[in-house]
Order: structure tokens, then sequence, then C-alpha cells
């Protein structure tokens, strides 16, 4: 005890203030009138409570009307990605099918894949079929899988015991079958990792709404946000305060969900 | 005979069970991927604006960038951003994950918060830099001015954009943290006792134990970092957005990177097949780039034990 | 390639326009009316304005319904021009822009809509409706013109002991001087003068100095003598005389443009070049502020370009892929008309054009409105060409502004690296 301790809680404690800084920062200027908000040296914390910030931001934007939209894109995605990912991963670690590891491969290469080379393509093929300016260009590629949630969850299967698998194949059941009520139910916290992933990912795109909406009754809220800036600059108080209410749903998913978040990490980068 | 017909057949179902299985990826891999990547490849020999179909121009795109300033800057910018900030962010990471692992309590919860910043929009992230980092109001500069250092003009001095935005991922180093995490769990505790035995002091024991251990890890984080930072987009994008959104790379051009010099072309100047062209060129230097560090991982990367 | 994805893609679609339907993101009307989505860039106050005005024809008609829209960004506005799907009937830009993108067909001419209804333009402003043509054809009408005048902060004057606007640029120089403060290291609290925006203040300072930003076939011409002069005015007088460093200190503490915190309102700015959008805006955010206007300085040397402005159009145009094209002329008609263009120019307070509308008594209810009404109709109201490459040009001038502000290059320099990249993209 002594010394040694008191330094290492020091040290822990100091990352964990750096880290926390910006998010005490941008509640405090939400809760500034803007007297305080323009004041040099700024304060701390807002000398008088001043929630007016919270309605201009939900004036200024529809946001209960961004919230539900982003959910819902959200949502669909998570939707698309707990069908496609078992599906894709279960091939790649227990169907022992020639060719699988060439795919395998491949996948993992086109992680590496910036995304810019496929932006002009992509746009022209989604507005070739119509697509552009609804949810579709957002939410079909979760459909058809995202290649690290599918690695992950192989990684998972990998550590699946095949003869687990035979005898339920032994006793008759067609691969769909032992898919869907053997693999499946075992994969379960593998799949609420993927889950948690797809969801914060969608819920905090950026640069996809922003290509793809055009009408702004369909903005997800990192759009709508974007656009307030855009039309109103640099007005703090307000944008905090938007800023504040965008990220609180995915602190709750966070909070919720973090056992998930850290152990799929961690995965990510010991293959 | 029969058996062998039999065993051919099996894999042959087999075959067809794992692409049906597969199928959703394999169907978006040629659609998503290699079929944009192939018409990405077309439309950067042509000349299009998304109202009038493409022209052949052969390698007049190509030819362009060499007297592009505004290429030479933007690829300057990124490999600066990529060449200073990677490094940078992996050592921090390092260091934020060897101090967690200190034996104290409650190591779950530093963790999260540590963790807790990548999860924020990165909308919501860079906006509250910008006021964070604001000259004259900002919490960055007064933090700096209580210390008795200069106090810059973040992000309207073209020296100190960049560095801005390699502050703002330092911010979400978290995911990088915890990894680093999750390998030094892995390291045998009996080698730190055998190096404590030949009488190593904490350097000698990071050098021989901790670093040969964390090492695959790093030339994955560092690889990983690297192409993302070669794509990197939102943070300079907004930080360089204006009121009304005109087509902006900050002071001087300084936070014009190369993903949003593509972004540029493409949807704000209507050059699509320039655009191509510029987007082919990043796709090469990444794989470049990649194996380069690949090739050199063998002199510093130290697999199994 | 990718005409085999169709029927997958549809019966994707056909699920999730369900899906999002039933979350209430439906848009066309029940009532059987044509649903006219106008998309414009003005926001805040004067977008509120605009509703009412679309409010007043919706109330007037039984075919079409106007959906107004605020997207107040150039950006969006052009990527939504581009895709097979329109998202807006109508839009509005500025007349500098009409020409970069008629030659790109992103526009809809106009002609046959007006040959049909027999539609007469004599009565707009000349200048304006020329920036509006493109090779022959009208891809945009004027809804308002705009013109720039020096604005001053009375109690700030009176304060530093100057008794009157200044003339000359020269008077004008020294008074900004007069009117900076500064601390016992450099730091401004306040500044003579700044910029309220970068592009549209530097382009009027050259047209102050006898400047021309384009050359009698409407081609770039930055190295124009007058144009260097006017800039240097602006690089010597701010930046080159207080320190980049701290001007840029300064200028980033200033509020939002629309706000009771622009910096002119606050009195950290002591004059400024601005539109007679001022006027409005003024008596909204910062009623009590004494301010006055004047015409722009002149240099004592050529007192001929006394009452020298700068005109800019505000623009409505139908974009080529406009669901209800017809319907959208329909309504474009009624914004045009004598009667919206009033309401519409009074309640954002902007210049009408039309000529005929120049001596509306309803514009004196707007304080100082009348100097920038005086000053379109002056000889010296100058304008930047509409041509095709205008927009590369006006972002290569952004670039050059933004060197010259920062002391990067002189303004010469600036300026001749402009001209020799105009030299491509305009030989």
């Amino acid at each position: 005890m002594g010394i040694k301790t008191t330094a290492r809680y020091a040290t822990v404690w100091a990352i964990v203030l750096g880290m926390a800084f910006p998010f005490l920062i941008m509640l405090s200027t939400a809760l500034k009138g803007p007297n305080e908000i323009f004041a040099a040296p700024p304060k701390l914390l807002p000398h008088e409570w001043n929630f007016a910030s919270f309605g201009d931001a939900l004036n200024a934007m529809p946001f209960w009307r961004y919230l539900g939209n982003t959910l819902l894109v959200s949502g669909l995605c998570v939707v698309g990605s707990l069908i496609s990912c078992p599906l894709v991963a279960y091939s790649l670690s227990k169907l022992h099918w020639p060719g699988r590891n060439v795919v395998l491969v491949l996948m993992l290469s086109t992680m590496m894949l910036p995304p810019q080379v496929t932006l002009v393509p992509l746009y022209l093929l989604w507005d070739k079929l119509g697509l552009v300016g609804t949810y579709l260009p957002l939410v079909i590629p979760s459909f058809l899988g995202t290649p690290f949630l599918i690695f992950m969850l192989r990684q998972f299967l990998m550590g699946v015991p095949d003869e687990l698998l035979d005898a339920a194949r032994l006793d008759g059941a067609s691969e769909l079958r032992v898919y869907a009520s053997v693999v499946l139910p075992l994969a379960r916290p593998a799949l609420a990792t993927v889950a948690v992933f797809q969801f914060v990912w969608s819920w905090t795109d950026f640069l996809n709404p922003l290509i793809y909406l055009n009408d702004s009754s369909q903005y997800t809220l990192s759009i709508g946000l974007y656009n307030f800036f855009s039309e109103h600059g640099v007005d703090w108080g307000p944008l905090m305060a938007a800023s504040v209410m965008f990220t609180l749903p995915a602190l709750v998913i966070f909070l919720l969900g973090q056992r998930h978040f850290v152990e799929g990490i961690a995965t990510r980068g010991l293959k | 005979m029969r058996r062998k017909a039999t065993r051919a057949a099996g894999s042959r179902r087999r075959l067809w069970l794992g692409l049906a299985f597969a199928s959703p990826w394999l169907l978006g891999f040629v659609a998503l991927v290699a079929g944009p990547i192939l018409a990405s490849g077309y439309y950067s020999f042509t000349d299009f604006n998304l109202f009038q179909s493409p022209t052949n121009v052969g390698f007049a795109n190509y030819q362009e960038l060499l007297h592009d300033e505004r290429f030479g800057q933007a690829l300057a910018n990124t490999l600066i951003l990529t060449v200073v900030g990677v490094p940078v962010s992996l050592m921090l990471a390092l260091l934020l994950a060897l101090a967690l692992n200190l034996r104290v309590r409650g190591m779950p919860f530093y963790r999260a918060v540590v963790y807790l910043p990548t999860i924020v929009p990165i909308v919501v992230t860079t906006y509250v830099w910008r006021w964070l980092l604001n000259a004259q109001y900002g919490w960055i500069n007064r933090l700096l001015g209580l210390v008795g250092l200069p106090q810059p003009s973040w992000l309207e001095d073209p020296a100190f954009t960049k560095p801005a935005v390699i502050l703002i991922g330092l911010w979400t180093v978290g995911g990088t943290t915890v990894i680093y995490l999750a390998a030094l769990k892995n390291v045998p505790q009996e080698t730190y006792e055998a190096a404590a035995m030949d009488g190593a002091g904490p350097w000698q024991k990071f050098r021989a134990v901790t670093w040969p251990a964390l090492s695959p890890v790093t030339l994955f984080q560092l690889i990983v970092g690297v192409i993302a930072s070669l794509q990197l987009f939102t943070q300079p994008y907004l930080l360089a957005q204006n009121r009304l959104n005109g087509a902006a790379g900050g002071p001087d051009d300084s936070l014009l990177t190369y993903g949003m010099y593509v972004f540029q072309n493409a949807f704000v100047f209507l050059k699509m097949g320039y655009a191509s062209a510029l987007a082919w060129v990043l796709f090469l230097i990444t794989m470049a780039v990649s194996a380069g560090l690949l090739l050199t991982s063998r002199r510093w990367v130290h697999y199994g034990n | 390639m990718y005409r085999r994805l169709r029927p997958i893609a549809a019966v994707a679609a056909a699920v999730l326009t369900a899906a999002v339907a039933a979350c209430g993101g439906g848009g066309d009307t029940a009532s059987g009316k044509t649903e006219v989505v106008f998309s414009y860039l003005w926001s805040g106050q004067e977008a509120a304005a605009l509703e009412k005005v679309i409010a007043d024809f919706n109330a007037s008609q039984d075919k079409i319904v106007v959906k107004g829209v605020s997207s107040p960004d150039f950006q969006k506005q052009l990527t939504s021009m581009s895709s097979a799907n329109g998202s807006f009937d109508i839009s509005d830009n500025f007349g500098s822009g009409v020409g970069a993108w008629a030659s790109k067909g992103i526009l809809t001419p106009l002609d046959d809509f007006m040959k049909t209804d027999g539609y007469d333009t004599a009565d707009f402003v000349p200048s304006a409706m020329n920036q509006m043509k493109y090779d022959g054809k009208t891809y945009s009408m004027p809804i308002a013109l705009h013109t720039q005048l020096l604005m001053y902060n009375k109690k700030l004057f009176a304060e530093a002991g100057i008794d009157k606007a200044p003339v000359t640029v020269e008077e004008w120089a020294a008074d900004i001087d007069k009117l900076t403060k500064r601390g016992a290291d450099g730091t401004i609290t306040q500044l003579g003068y700044a910029n309220a925006e970068i592009n549209t203040s530097l382009t009027t300072l050259g047209f102050m100095f006898g400047g021309s930003w384009d050359d009698a076939q409407g081609k770039p011409s930055p190295a124009d003598p007058g144009v260097v002069a006017g800039t240097k005015f602006y690089a010597d007088t701010i930046p080159g005389k207080y320190g980049v460093d701290k001007v840029r200190k300064f200028t980033s503490g200033f509020g939002e443009y629309q706000s009771a915190q622009n910096p002119f309102y606050t009195g950290k700015v002591a004059t400024m070049i601005d539109g007679e959008w001022q006027s409005v805006f003024i008596k909204k955010f910062a009623p009590n502020l004494e301010w006055g206007v004047a015409p722009l300085p002149y240099p004592a040397a050529k007192p001929e370009l006394a009452g020298t402005t700068q005109v800019t159009t505000s623009t409505l145009f139908i974009p080529k892929n406009a669901k209800h094209p017809k319907e959208a002329w329909t309504f474009m008609k009624y914004l045009l008309d004598k009667k919206s263009m009033l309401d519409f120019t009074l309640a954002l307070g902007n210049l009408p054009a039309r000529t005929s509308m120049v001596d509306d008594p309803g514009y004196a209810e707007l304080p100082n409105f009348s100097a920038w009404l005086a000053a379109m109709k002056g000889s010296n109201a100058k304008s930047l060409a509409s041509g095709p490459t205008a927009a590369q040009y006006a972002a290569d001038l952004g670039t050059a502004f933004d060197d010259i502000a920062q002391l990067r290059k002189s303004p010469a320099d600036a300026l001749a690296g402009v001209a020799d990249k105009a030299k491509k993209y305009a030989p």
C-alpha cells in the first residue's frame, strides 16, 4: 500500500477524467445560456441552468422524426446482419466444402478496400435501380453480410465441437435444421455482439445517409445534425443540446451491451 | 468404386450446401464489391457527369492527376495524417492499455469509459471538438493557457488543423486500447516472473516479454489503422464544413484529405470519371502500403513463444 | 450487369416501402392535389417568411399544393439534382451560377413555358435577366436583387470621435485604425472592419477600386489591376496591420451570422460591407443597435467610382429531374408576380427584381433600406459574369482570397495563380 497504489489510482483516474472531459463540456455547453457560452475564460459549469437550448434544438429540426428514421434504419440493418452473417459464418466454419478458405481470404481482403473505390459505381447502381432517396441502399448491404461480423461469428463457431452437429445430423436432421436448432441457439452470445456492433455502426453512419438520402423527411440524426450546422452554423448551445440527445441512445445500448462490445473488439485483434 | 462415387456425391453436396449458406455474401460480393470495382475501373477512363453519358477519354484522367495541384495537396495531407497519426495513436493505446492493466479495482468501469468515445456518433464527436478547439472560447486553449503554453487557432491556422484531426483521433483510441488489453491478459504471468528472477527492471520486462507478445497485434492494428487513415473522410469534412456547405478544404486546403477530394470530384464538381481515377489510385496505394507493412513485419513481429 | 438485380430489388423495395410507410414516411397528398416540393437555401427567419408566401399560394390553389423544405446546403442541392429520382421541383440559387449548371444540363429551360403562357419578362431588371440566359435560352428567373453598402456602428464611431461615415477609402482606412482596439500584447478586442462573407466582400472591394472580375467576353480576368488593388486594401488594412494570428483568433470567436451574436451587432466589429437584408436582420436580432449605412468608399484619386456596388441576384429554377415541372412553373409565376414579390422581398428585406417596383412605398418601413435601393439604380452597379466556368472560377477565387487574407501570398501572386488556372478551363 501507499505511494505505489496511490500513483496507480492517480494514473487511472487521470485517464478517466481526460476521456470524460469532452462529454462534460458537451453537457455543460448545452445547459448554458448564450451569454455564458461566449464568456472568456469559459466556466466549467453553467452558472444558471438553462434548458432553452434543448427546446431550440427540438424546434429547429424534427428531432423525433429523425430519431424514428435512425431507429428504423439501424433496426433493419440489425435484422439484416442477424439473418445473413450467421448463415455465411456457418458455411465458412462448419460445412467443410472445397473453396471455403478461398472465400474466407477473399472476404477478409475486401475489408481492406477503401470505400471510395466503390463510391461512384454504387451510387450509379442504386440510382439505376431507382433507389436513391430511399433507405434501401443503407439497409440492403447488411442483408448480404458484413465481413467483420461474419469473421467474428466464424471464429466463435470454430470453437463449437463438430461432434455436437454430427449427433444431430445422425438423427436425420437436415442441414438447415441443424443450423436452426443447434447452431443458432449455441451462437446466441456471439449474435448479441453482432447486433450491438451493427446497431452502433448504423446509428453513427454519416457518409452513406449523406449520399443516399435526399428528402429532409427521411434524414437520420447524423444528417439532421449536419444540416443543423449548415443552417445555424456555430449556434453552440442548441448544437450541443442536439448532440447530447443524439448520443444518449447509443450510450444506453452501450451500457446494456458493454460486455459484448469489449469481447467483440478483443476477438478482432486476436486471430 | 461405389464408395468413391458416394464420397464424390457427398463432396458435391457439401459444395452446394456451402455455397448456398454463403450465398448472401457471395451475392453481395459480386454486386456490391467486385462489380463496382470493375465499373470504377471502366469509368476512370471516361468523362461523365451523371447527366450526360460517359465518353471514352483514354488515360486523360490519369494524366490530369499529374498536373492537379489539389490532388498533390490531398495526397500529402493524407500521408501526413497517416504517418504521424497512426503511430501516435497506437502508442497512446498501448500506454493506456498498460495503465489499465495495473492492479486497480473497478477495472470494467475504467475500460468502459475509455471505450465510450468510440460509440459516439462521429458527427457529434467532430462538433464537440470544434467547440473544444475554438481559439477564443474553447477549453483546449484554456487548459493550455493555464499551464502557460501558446494557444493556437486550431481550426483557422493551416499549421494546426492536422494536429486537431489527430487529437480527435486520440480521443477515440478506445477500440485499439481494448484489443491491446486483451492481448496483455494473454501474456503468461510465469514469463514475467522468470524475467523478474533474472533481475529485469520494468523496462527490460517490457522489451523482453511484453513487446514481443504484443507485436503480432501491433502489426494487425497498424495495418487496420493505416487503411482507415488513408480513407479518412468524416472528421476533416466536418471540421472544414462552413455555413451552407460550400465545397471546403479548411484553411489553405490543409484539411483536404484524399477521401474528401474523391467525394468533391464526384458529387460537387460532378466529375465522376476523374473521381473514379482518383479512387483507383487510392486503391493501389492502399494495397502497396499494406503489402509493404507485411514485408517489413518479418523483422519486428514475433510469432509464438 | 445491374439489370438482373432489378427483380430482387423490387421485392425488397416492396417489403421495405411497406415498413417505411407504416412508420409514416409517406409524401403524396390525400386530397388529389399535385404536390410541388420547393427546396430552398433560405433558413431561420427568412425561411419562416417564405413559408407565409407559400401558405398564401396554397390557399389560392385547388390543383397544386406546395411543400416548402429549408435545405441550406449547396452540396446537397446539387446531389439531389443528380439522381434519377428528383427530390424537389423548384429551388433557388444565385445568378452567377446559372451558366455553369445550364451547360451541364441540370436545369429545365423555361422558354417553352413562357411561350405557351405568353409570359413577358420586360419588367425584370435587364442585367439580371442577362445572367439567367445561357446559349440563347432562359434557365432561371430572378426573384430578388441584392446590393452591397458600407454599414457602420454609430455608437462606436462617436466613441472614436468620428462624426461622419468615410467617403474615400483613405478616410475609411484611417477610421478603421481609430476603431480598432487592442490589448498590450496586441490581442484584438474590437476591429474596425471585418468581412461579412469573404468572397462577397473581397469581390466587392475589387469593384470599389475600379476593377472587373471578368473581361468583355465574360471570361475570368482575375489579374486586372483594379481587383488586385481592392484585395490588397484588405490585406494591408487588416491582417497586414494587426497580425494574421491576432485577427484569426479574434474572428474565431465570432458568433453566428444570423443571430444576436453577430459580431457587428455585438459591437465587436465597427464597419462591414453587407447587403440590404441586414435591414430586416437588425430589426429582429439587434433592435437597439445604432447603425448607419453609406455608399461604398472610393479611392480619392478616382472620384468617378463613387456609388460603386456589387449586384447579385437570387434566382428560381426548375431542375431537370423535377417530377412536376409544369406545376413548378405555375408556382414560379406566382412568386414572380408583383404582389408576391413584394410580400417576399419585404419579409426577407431583399430588393425587388422588377424595375416597376423599385419605388414602391412599401419598402419605406424598413430602416435604411432606401440606400440599398438607390445603389441598385446607380451607374456603377457591377456584377460577376455567369459563364459555364463560373463555379470553378468562384472556387479558385475562394482559395486565393484565403491565401490573401492569411498573407500567405501577395494579392498579385495569388490572383495571377487564378489567372493561370483559368486559362486551362476558359481559354
